[in-house]
């Protein structure tokens, strides 16, 4: 899903900065920068609603909070971008509170419970080697097998075939049938007697 | 690499010092290796080549970030569609022939049963490259160089055509993931045999081949379909 995330802030360093990190992250398609409350007005107006609003508080209404949350029965989730302490009660307004002290770490865990995703931690490899099940469709793929006659050979559904299909390209890095079906061939999961 | 911008002062020489893959336009635009230390500007004049164009599509070539944009509507179509077929008739006659003659020789040194399956994959990938070229030279190419004549001697009735660039477009399709794939295999998955050089010569070959054939769409992306679309758009209104 396409995700956007408009960043309201006055101050050109403390906005840039939060610019790059959140494109960093690599969570959204579209990052729009305004600078003053009649540019938010304008871009909250003009483009779709965002999934994400990082603001200061200093840029927005207290009414003008209430009304964005009522629009958008829910869906937009706001947090405010803060330099020092601020009042309590304009804060509880927001779903989260992004401190200009606030770490690296710390920005992309909020950023990411905004969106009720939790960061993937990178080291996690993908596997390599084709699951018993991989195996079984692969059999049949490479023999020139539908995804259809394929699900129902094995009696799954249509739907996890393509994502066993996917899976695979991923592990072997290989993507067109014509080219599984070589290195099947060259594994012995098929012989050549199989794709003539 | 760091990228750069080749301008009409610089030697020639010294752009193929810099960027090797420069060396693969230099046929398409007639241009012979041997020019001493002439400017990119003196060959261009000697070759009666329009220099600003010579410049689009090195830089559009070499630069996947270089944008074109304003310097689009004074390019000659029909140097653009040469310079087009120029690279095709390099890939029929020299690129894939080579090729072939690599799998050729690879097949009779390698004794594994997959070898025949590879060459098959091989075979029907090259297939696919001739059709598509084919396609382009003798459907796509034709209707740009017609769009153009009109143009220029101002008769055009659009009605006449039942085509359009944006069906290039849709058919402009990758060939480029049967090739990656045939590299994956040779790279991962073929099993060592004794043919050690060749094995890497073919793989040399083909990623050249592939850098080329993905310039080579950048420059159909980025200059033809855009010229195009703005001639057929002249011609509507």
């Amino acid at each position: 899903m396409a995700k956007s995330i408009i960043i309201a802030e006055s101050s050109e360093i403390i906005r840039k900065g939060l610019f790059f990190l959140i494109e960093s992250f690599d969570l959204f398609d579209s990052i729009k920068e305004v600078a003053c409350a009649k540019a938010l007005d304008d871009a909250m107006e003009r483009y779709q609603q965002p999934d994400v609003l990082l603001v200061n508080p200093a840029l927005i209404s207290r009414e003008k909070l209430e009304n964005l949350r009522e629009n958008s029965a829910g869906s937009l989730r706001m947090a405010a971008i803060i330099y020092s302490l601020y009042d309590e009660e304009l804060l509880v307004l927001f779903d989260e509170v992004i401190s200009v002290g606030d770490k690296r770490r710390k920005i992309e865990k909020k950023i990411y419970a905004l969106l009720d995703q939790t960061p993937e931690r990178k080291e996690n490899k993908p596997e390599e080697t084709l699951s018993a099940r991989e195996m079984d469709v692969l059999k049949l793929l490479v023999k020139g097998l539908s995804n259809k006659e394929i699900s129902d050979k094995l009696f799954i559904s249509p739907h996890t075939v393509i994502s066993h299909r996917k899976k695979i390209t991923q592990k072997l890095n290989i993507k067109s049938v014509a080219g599984l079906t070589v290195y099947a061939i060259i594994n012995e999961i098929i012989t050549l007697d199989d794709v003539q | 690499m760091k990228e750069f911008i080749i301008t009409g002062k610089m030697k020639m020489a010294d752009v193929i010092n810099t960027d090797k893959r420069a060396l693969v336009l230099l046929p398409r635009f007639g241009i012979e290796l041997g020019f001493g230390d002439k400017s990119v500007e003196d060959i261009c004049l000697a070759q009666k080549i329009h220099l600003d164009f010579f410049l689009l599509m090195v830089n559009v070539f070499l630069n996947k970030n270089y944008f074109p944009d304003k310097k689009l509507k004074d390019v000659d179509v029909d140097m653009l569609l040469l310079y087009l077929e120029n690279s095709h008739s390099y890939y029929l006659e020299e690129k894939i022939p080579y090729l072939e003659g690599l799998i050729e020789a690879f097949k009779k040194k390698v004794e594994h049963p997959a070898i025949l399956q590879l060459e098959k994959f091989f075979n029907q990938y090259v297939y696919e490259v001739k059709d598509h070229l084919a396609y382009e030279d003798e459907t796509a190419f034709p209707y740009v160089a017609t769009l153009s004549a009109h143009i220029k001697s101002n008769t055009l009735d659009f009605s006449e055509f039942d085509y359009h660039i944006g069906v290039f477009e849709q058919r402009h399709d990758n060939i480029e993931e049967k090739l990656s794939d045939l590299k994956n295999l040779l790279i991962k998955y073929f099993p060592p045999s004794n043919d050690r050089y060749l094995r890497m010569r073919i793989l040399n070959e083909l990623i050249d081949f592939e850098e080329d054939l993905i310039n080579h769409a950048r420059i159909e992306d980025k200059v033809l379909i855009p010229i195009v679309e703005q001639l057929e758009k002249h011609i509507k209104n």
